[in-house]
């Protein structure tokens, strides 16, 4: 139904007016894919829609949490709307110390077990690195964003903005291994018609971290 | 230099602030072994054989029975003590292998420091990377690090700079490592009185390797000792690429004055020099590569200028399979005595090792380890009536149960 209004709408739209008589009372899902530079889809990739025109405020500040499980970080990324807080229990038997000295919020919890201190608060868009001080081998990220619509693409390589009002909208793409400089931004209208965009990274991914070594290994 | 008059007050001034609040963790592991070996009478019974269990000590054999303890000294300092049985028959029965205070800040801008002050080894441990300082890959560590884990370790200070660069973006990190240290003057006593071996029994600080003997110049030796009252230095780099190769780089120099003799001891200052390069490659499907190599000398003026120069090359493959871990290795080893390589004292020889470990939990390992050494050492001829050729093989079957707390 969505589709064949939208066409209509289109078809309409031979004059500026349409697209403004249309834009107040629409929104749509957009399909945004990425694949690697192989061609295969891409999972778990960041993509954010920032409103260009007309402007939207930021998404609504959440509380995340960031779990240490099994000497990892949990998840291995968050996405959260800027002023959002996060809190970072540690479920591991053995003690953490968890930092960022990232310039988008730098912090440090003084090593800790279970979940002695209140969330961190994180009012500036940008990517957080986490590392524990002990543990060299945890490695996580928090993604600060201050657009009003963000999500990770599933196995498909696919993220869907389900409600998405019209407007013109700047596209970015993040993933934890891409190899950088890359350009994975794009200006896009979103309209009446939505052809689902789809990105393909120039480069090849850096190599995922290593998993499932024993605790007893790099004490 | 003053400060190198009491290891035991260096070592409790290092841990003294252990009393503070944080709870500590601890762990105890006890490793028993079954061994079947041919080996020639060890190196441990002034032997000149290769193996730490020799035919004469088959059978059900202590392991190791290790108790750590990580002690956090508010925000940034901990105090870390591991403490070993080897053998009963051992000077001290239980005794430490490391114990030391732990600085390390926060990282800043991308930059970590970290400083170390007690005992400790060097940073040689690619290959050496488990609690304890044991191998993951095998029971029995390569020659290179059998030898370090026998006759080297830090008992001063060291510091390292380190660049986060895998914090900031990029693929690399690379770390710089420089060190003080005294108390290893007699580090090459045994290098030349055995050569390299085959062992992971760890020397402590306190303790001894060896058995006594009516001859002085074999007699069981203390290593960590402080002669010539002269500090030794270290300095080394790494850098890692991601978390799937690291390169490590490291030039060792104890400044020994090879004319000064510790009489009480019956030892001098060894003047020993070694450089030491390590390679570790992991890959996605599991398979690890680890190439180390060492290549120094050492000296000693009793009467004349007595000079051994030795040098060890490894090359490990590993897979594991989730909880298990298949290796093969094949070690190189040559000590040459003043040039000449028929006296007492050189030797040349290769050892074979395969390993099968499962370590299905942080609680058990079990492995098997088939090693095999071929050594050409004229000692044996010359001091022991014994053919200089030895080819001596082991089997060993290593059952270890870990357990920790905090308090």
């Amino acid at each position: 139904m969505l589709r064949r209004d939208g066409s209509i709408c289109a078809r309409r739209a031979v004059v500026l007016a349409a697209l403004v008589a249309c834009a107040p009372a629409f929104a749509a899902p957009l399909s945004v894919t990425v694949f690697k530079r192989d061609g295969t889809p891409l999972p778990g990739a960041v993509v954010s829609a920032e409103a260009e025109s007309p402007s939207l405020p930021p998404a609504a500040p959440v509380h995340g949490v960031m779990d240490q499980v099994d000497l990892t970080f949990v998840p291995d990324v968050l996405v959260i709307p800027v002023h959002s807080t996060v809190q970072f229990p540690n479920s591991d038997p053995i003690s953490h110390q968890v930092y960022s000295f990232s310039s988008a919020r730098s912090f440090q919890l003084p090593l800790y077990r279970g979940k002695p201190y209140p969330p961190v608060s994180f009012d500036q868009p940008g990517i957080v690195t986490l590392g524990c001080n002990i543990h060299d081998n945890m490695l996580s990220y928090i993604i600060v964003t201050a657009a009003p619509f963000f999500g990770r693409t599933d196995k498909n390589g696919e993220w869907i903005a389900a409600d998405l009002p019209n407007g013109r909208y700047r596209l970015r793409i993040w993933h934890p291994l891409l190899n950088e400089p890359q350009d994975l931004e794009r200006v896009i209208e979103a309209g009446a018609a939505r052809t689902p965009i789809q990105f393909r990274l120039a480069k090849g991914l850096k190599a995922a971290p290593l998993k499932g070594r024993p605790h007893s290994w790099d004490y | 230099m003053g400060l190198l008059t009491n290891k035991s007050a260096l070592l409790a001034g290092a841990l003294a602030l252990s009393a503070a609040a944080n709870a500590a963790e601890w762990q105890l592991a006890l490793d028993l072994r079954a061994v079947s070996s041919d080996g020639r009478e060890s190196f441990l019974d002034d032997g000149q054989g290769k193996l730490r269990y020799d035919a004469d000590h088959e059978g059900i054999q202590l392991g190791r029975l290790r108790a750590a303890l990580d002690q956090p000294l508010g925000e940034v300092f901990s105090a870390h003590v591991e403490a070993s049985m080897w053998d009963l028959d051992d000077k001290n029965p239980i005794d430490l292998t490391e114990a030391y205070l732990e600085y390390r800040p926060y990282p800043r801008a991308g930059l970590r420091t970290r400083v170390r002050l007690g005992a400790f080894y060097p940073p040689l441990s690619l290959e050496n990377r488990a609690r304890g300082w044991e191998t993951p890959y095998t029971i029995t560590p390569s020659a290179i690090s059998s030898w370090i884990g026998e006759e080297i370790r830090t008992i001063g200070i060291e510091g390292q700079v380190e660049w986060l660069g895998t914090r900031t973006g990029h693929d690399f990190d690379l770390q710089l490592t420089a060190a003080l240290f005294g108390w290893n003057d007699p580090a090459g006593t045994m290098l030349s009185a055995h050569g390299f071996a085959f062992h992971d029994r760890q020397t402590t600080l306190f303790g001894r390797v060896g058995a006594p003997q009516s001859d002085p110049a074999l007699a069981k030796k203390e290593l960590f000792h402080e002669i010539d009252h002269r500090p030794g230095y270290y300095v080394g780099a790494q850098a890692r690429y991601l978390d799937r190769a690291v390169l490590e780089v490291l030039h060792y120099d104890n400044r020994g004055d090879p004319r000064v003799a510790a009489p009480a001891i019956r030892d001098f200052a060894w003047d020993t020099v070694f450089d030491a390069a390590a390679l570790r490659i992991e890959t996605a499907n599991e398979w690890t590569v680890l190439l180390q190599a060492l290549d120094g000398r050492t000296v000693i003026v009793p009467f004349t200028w007595l000079t051994w120069e030795y040098e060890s090359q490894s090359a490990l493959l590993a897979r594991r399979f989730g909880a298990h871990l298949v290796a093969a290795r094949y070690d190189r080893f040559a000590v040459e005595f003043n040039g000449d390589p028929h006296a007492a004292g050189s030797e040349d020889g290769h050892a074979w090792s395969l390993a099968y470990s499962y370590e299905p939990d942080d609680h058990w390992r079990f492995a098997l380890e088939w090693l095999r050494v071929r050594s050409e050492v004229p000692a044996r001829a010359e001091w022991l009536g014994e053919a200089a050729l030895a080819v001596e093989s082991k089997l060993e079957l290593s059952a270890r149960y870990a357990f920790g707390g905090r308090f």
